[in-house]
């Protein structure tokens, strides 16, 4: 399979295609993906209607520099799948994904149509939601299924409460075994968690801006990437919690520095209270109050995820930098 | 609740190329003394600390400690050639991965066995699945050897990289936890570990977060933990130690349940308006008896330091 850069996942809109004032103001929200739902948003008797607006769709959402993705429904595979892989397409995301040899058919039938339809080899790539016990109980089969499945996640939300007969909207966090599970799976494949940590959730609010911030940064603190929503209100605090503050870029440009005096020693580790550092001038770590805590240790691993940090400041860096071009490229034209 | 068949509270990891750490380690009290060649030896470091390695395994001993050497997997030959002598209780293996893997190290423990006059099938396992992949295969992984005495998740907060919730917990680790007991259970070995929270990682906290840790960690199940410093080892020993509390109140247990049984065929009792089974007077007898092997453990430790070797518990 073709390898492809890496895509950034981390505010996205799902609306129905059959929507048409959602599918033409969708370019220019700022998103890093746009899902044109074919699933629960469009009722049975417009799913043939929905699966012809799909092509004609694709770069009407994706002009602003937004993916253009594709929910299919879990029983209609065949059928959307054979609406939704066209070129500019680079995701289909695949509900309540159960069992190893879904994935597998999928696989098999998307690998026809980009050679059919002159897409590169692997260029379109499957998000698998796990939403019933038995795609938990199936998670690693799933996952390892094809080699396209770079988004896995699930075993939350509204219809694993319903397969588990549990509320969703509550204070505790009510998934904690199958989301181990699917997470375990995803990292035990080498593929990325589409999971966040528990935030309590009592109010079920799909347009709240400040709950949208809260949750995608303490999913950036915790190391995770992928984000998505359903009201355009998310799509900016989505963006902003998954940014690194500059705080954060001097901290690890801080333990580089640090790790790199380490690394002379021939010591493995050394901790550092942060309170006793100078911190005028660049670079410094995060403060002794900060959310890193005072005591600071360097090491491999913080020197590991110090890179990452910095290389995830540059993908959204170039990223934003993208979509903000494609969208004055658009306002350019429509001013002419 | 099950009886480890050694008592083994506190592991305590030293870097074999610190002689220092080395030296210092016996006095901390640890009941088992990791000399490590994997996580905290800089790869420079490591054919010297090799070769210091079996000089180090009998004055490790010298407080009544037990001796494991914790290897890394993708090293090891060298590793277990330089840590498979006399003297030598067991190996850790970070980041156990695989059953083929934990076969391997086993055979080559078997060889170095027959050749340097070790009994066979005396050195143990302790396997750390510190990896995504070590979880998922937990089970394959745990039974491919019948040397492996105890599991644990070693750093995995750092192997895997799991980082602080906002709640403080640390992101999987509930879930993780939770599996190892079980699977620890299942496999008849013992399970190592504590629940460490934010600001704590990678083994490394305050003697004062090791014994929350400590006591957080033999609630859900937990025999043990390794730790990285000398001053967690006591906080350790303490925490994995059933308070004076606790043991009254199981001896209490045990001897209702035993005048109970005495006078007639009770199965489900009432003690001071709490249900007494027989499950839970087996429990209270292996609170007491865990209580007193650890006594003899640490009756074992202090006799060593005086020179007055008895046998090993």
């Amino acid at each position: 399979m073709a390898s492809t850069p890496r895509r950034l996942k981390r505010s996205g809109l799902t609306m129905p295609i059959v929507t048409p004032r959602f599918i033409n103001n969708a370019w220019h929200r700022g998103c890093d993906f746009i899902n044109m739902d074919l699933e629960d948003s469009v009722p049975p008797n417009l799913k043939d209607v929905a699966r012809n607006l799909v092509r004609e769709s694709i770069p009407v959402v994706n002009k602003g520099g937004s993916d253009a993705v594709c929910r299919i429904n879990h029983d209609l595979m065949e059928a959307d799948l054979n609406a939704a892989i066209w070129p500019g397409i680079t995701q289909v995301n695949y509900p309540k994904a159960e069992y190893g040899h879904e994935i597998e058919r999928m696989d098999e039938i998307i690998t026809r149509l980009e050679a059919e339809r002159g897409i590169r080899p692997g260029t379109v790539e499957i998000g698998a939601n796990i939403e019933t016990a038995v795609g938990v109980a199936n998670a690693y089969e799933i996952v390892t299924a094809s080699a396209r499945v770079m988004d896995f996640g699930g075993a939350a939300g509204y219809d694993m409460s319903r397969d588990l007969g549990v509320e969703m909207f509550v204070s505790f966090d009510q998934f904690v075994y199958g989301k181990g599970e699917v997470e375990l799976a995803a990292r035990a494949a080498g593929r990325e968690p589409h999971a966040a940590p528990f935030t309590p959730n009592i109010t079920g609010s799909v347009s709240d801006p400040d709950r949208a911030f809260a949750e995608a940064d303490a999913a950036r603190k915790c190391g995770f990437r992928i984000g998505g929503g359903l009201h355009p209100a998310v799509v900016e605090p989505q963006i902003r919690g998954f940014a690194s503050s500059d705080d954060e870029i001097s901290d690890a440009q801080w333990v580089l520095q640090e790790y790199r005096k380490l690394a002379r020693t021939g010591t493995t580790w050394v901790q550092i209270d942060v309170s006793t550092v100078d911190r005028e001038g660049s670079p410094r770590p995060m403060g002794a109050d900060s959310y890193l805590g005072r005591h600071r240790v360097i090491d491999r691993y913080e020197a590991s995820r110090a890179e990452e940090l910095l290389q995830w400041r540059d993908l959204c860096r170039e990223r934003d930098e993208e979509k903000a071009e494609a969208v004055a490229r658009v306002r350019a034209s429509e001013a002419e | 609740m099950t009886i480890p068949a050694k008592v083994r509270r506190s592991w305590l990891v030293t870097p074999v190329s610190q002689p220092e750490r080395v030296s210092a380690a016996p006095s901390a009290g640890a009941d088992v003394i990791v000399l490590d060649l994997a996580e905290f030896v800089a790869e420079s470091d490591k054919p010297a600390a090799r070769e210091s390695l079996r000089d180090c395994l009998f004055p490790a001993k010298s407080t009544g400690a037990e001796v494991f050497v914790q290897i890394d997997p993708e090293l090891m030959l060298a590793d277990l050639s330089a840590a498979v002598w006399p003297g030598l209780d067991g190996i850790v293996v970070t980041r156990a991965e695989t059953a083929e893997q934990i076969m391997a190290v086993d055979a080559i423990i078997s060889d170095l066995e027959s050749r340097r006059g070790l009994s066979p099938g005396s050195v143990a396992l302790a396997l750390n699945l510190e990896t995504a992949l070590g979880n998922h295969n937990g089970f394959e992984v745990s039974t491919a050897s019948s040397r492996t005495c105890c599991l644990s998740l070693g750093r995995a907060d750092l192997v895997m990289d799991l980082r602080p919730e906002p709640s403080g917990e640390i992101h999987l680790m509930q879930y993780l936890m939770q599996r190892l007991v079980t699977l620890a259970s299942a496999t008849g070995t013992v399970p190592l570990g504590a629940w460490w929270r934010f600001p704590d990682r990678g083994l490394h906290a305050t003697p004062e977060n090791t014994l929350e840790a400590a006591l957080r960690g033999r609630a859900i199940g937990f025999k043990g933990s390794f730790c990285v410093l000398d001053n967690q080892v006591r906080p350790l020993n303490e925490g994995f130690t059933p308070s004076e509390s606790e043991v009254a109140a199981a001896h209490g247990l045990c001897e209702a349940y035993a005048s109970a049984t005495a006078s007639g065929t009770f199965t489900v009792l009432c003690v001071d308006d709490r249900v007494l089974t027989p499950d839970i007077a087996r429990q209270a007898a292996n609170t007491v008896a865990f209580s007193e092997a650890c006594s003899t453990r640490d009756r074992f430790k202090i006799a060593a330091v005086d020179g007055v070797p008895i046998p090993v518990p």
